[in-house]
């Protein structure tokens, strides 16, 4: 059997307001730390697999002690490969668009 | 020998492996971001462990554990993960089926036999190198079940979980079956347990004790593949790479329970059009639309009907699933969860005649286009943005 791609959530949960804005507060709404900020990253790509090493934020370096997590995204053509990466101080998601060759930090996971 | 591989708590487990300062401390994975109004979809062994699982209110499991950490699911994530562990499964070079997300089974044959009946040892060492392999690239782990047949082997993937192994073999067969409840049996739910316990069976070794005739007296047709499953030595069949389905559907719990009737209109409109567009996808058409509804003064309500030209236009489904609708009479009834389901399929779709027809061709193929190059739900329907606020 076939793993479908399709992605009901994609609907439904896609930021109300567009990507980038704040979810309002509400007494039980989880603040998903939501950055979309492009950044600059240093990485290293050995065959199809991609080692980010360090980003750039708000002019500061920050070196990624681990990654703890990869997986690849699918946004309409362009696919994402999303990490979840420890600086030692915070655990970030940043992500490396294959079409645009662009990095974004995603979010602050905690 | 089958093998039956479960993922312990896969979408906990995958949320622990990305933030590590999870892991050891009771998680629940919700289905959307308000905590306190969702569903736990997944819970780590820690919130199990409280007495937290699946299908419990989030309110429910925040009541219990005040502590809990909560998670919203990323389905993408699960997705990918599960596709990767499939491919390197399948690297084993064994005939293997995809039975869910999180469960996969591979069919090792005669080699995971022992010649006396007892411990198969290759089974045995294969599982553990799948086990190590599944945490060396992923950080989560699984439990496996060996048994002769896939019913037994899923029932042993639940013995020693989590991260475990357990084989029933010849030799221990009758000795753990009459230990493990007759519950624990995949497909025996609560009303089956209670006939089970009504004919004095307790255990799973007072059900595989039973004859045939004995199960399809007070089980038909059913009572029979019963026996068939558990007595089977069977071998798994080549899955067909891309089996046309047999239906498709899209259900959702709502956050609480609500009688308004545009709201979840529009809920249904939202499931009919994701129905719709996985239909397009395949190249498939529906002749036969089914509505299901869960409320509190409903309980379970089922309806269908086939109609006489295929559909995949999710406004189409959402019309006919309406008349299904029209059975619980003018008023909305208050509604928990809804799925919307299509079968009946056929590849072959009527030629529109008419130039409203046409021009509703041309909509979704436009509309298809768009999602494709942007992504799923970058265009949908008006009346879908009143799912976005519970009224």
């Amino acid at each position: 059997m076939a793993i479908s791609g399709f992605n009901p959530k994609a609907r439904w949960d896609r930021h109300p307001l567009g990507r980038g804005q704040a979810i309002p507060e509400t007494e039980d709404s989880v603040d998903p730390g939501i950055l979309d900020e492009k950044i600059e990253v240093l990485a290293y790509f050995k065959g199809s697999a991609i080692f980010p090493r360090a980003f750039i934020r708000n002019n500061k370096v920050h070196r990624i002690k681990k990654i703890t997590y990869n997986w690849q995204e699918r946004r309409g053509r362009e696919v994402l490969n999303l990490f979840s990466v420890d600086t030692g101080t915070c655990l970030y998601q940043i992500s490396f668009n294959n079409t645009t060759y662009r990095w974004q930090i995603d979010k602050i996971i905690a | 020998m089958i093998l039956h591989i479960d993922m312990d708590a896969f979408f906990a487990s995958v949320e622990q492996a990305i933030n590590p300062r999870l892991k050891g401390k009771p998680l629940i994975v919700g289905t959307r971001e308000r905590k306190l109004h969702t569903v736990v979809c997944a819970a780590s062994y820690e919130a199990k462990a409280l007495g937290i699982g699946s299908g419990m209110s989030s309110e429910e499991a925040f009541k219990i554990c005040p502590d809990l950490n909560f998670v919203p699911a990323e389905q993408s994530k699960y997705i990918w993960t599960s596709g990767r562990i499939l491919e390197l499964i399948k690297g084993y070079g064994f005939e293997t089926v995809y039975v869910s997300i999180d469960e996969f089974q591979i069919d090792v044959g005669d080699q995971g036999q022992s010649p006396n009946g007892g411990c198969p040892s290759y089974a045995v060492a294969l599982a553990e190198d799948i086990r190590s392999k599944i945490h060396k690239n992923f950080n989560i782990t699984a439990s496996v079940g060996i048994a002769k047949n896939c019913l037994l082997a899923k029932l042993a993937s639940k013995l020693n979980k989590p991260n475990g192994v357990a084989v029933l073999t010849e030799a221990n067969l009758a000795e753990i079956l009459a230990k493990t409840p007759v519950e624990k049996l995949c497909g025996v739910g609560e009303k089956t347990a209670e006939i089970f316990h009504d004919l004095g069976i307790k255990t799973c070794l007072d059900l595989y004790a039973k004859t045939p005739k004995f199960l399809e007296r007070n089980l038909g047709k059913n009572g029979l593949n019963l026996y068939a499953s558990l007595h089977s030595e069977e071998s798994l069949e080549p899955a067909d790479d891309d089996p046309d389905p047999k239906s498709v559907g899209h259900s959702y719990t709502l956050p609480r329970s609500t009688e308004n009737p545009g709201f979840i209109r529009a809920w249904i409109r939202l499931l009919a059009d994701m129905v719709g567009e996985r239909l397009r996808q395949q190249g498939l058409a529906a002749a036969t639309t089914h509505l299901w509804l869960n409320g509190p003064k409903i309980g379970n309500f089922g309806a269908q009907k086939t109609f006489p030209e295929a559909t995949n236009d999710g406004c189409e489904i959402f019309r006919r699933v309406l008349v299904n609708m029209s059975k619980l009479g003018p008023q909305t009834p208050k509604t928990r969860a809804l799925g919307v389901t299509c079968s009946s399929f056929t590849h072959t779709r009527y030629l529109p005649l008419f130039d409203q027809q046409k021009s509703r061709e041309s909509l979704l193929e436009a509309v298809d286009r768009i999602n494709d190059r942007y992504g799923d739900g970058s265009i949908y329907p008006a009346a879908i943005t009143l799912t976005r606020e519970m009224p």
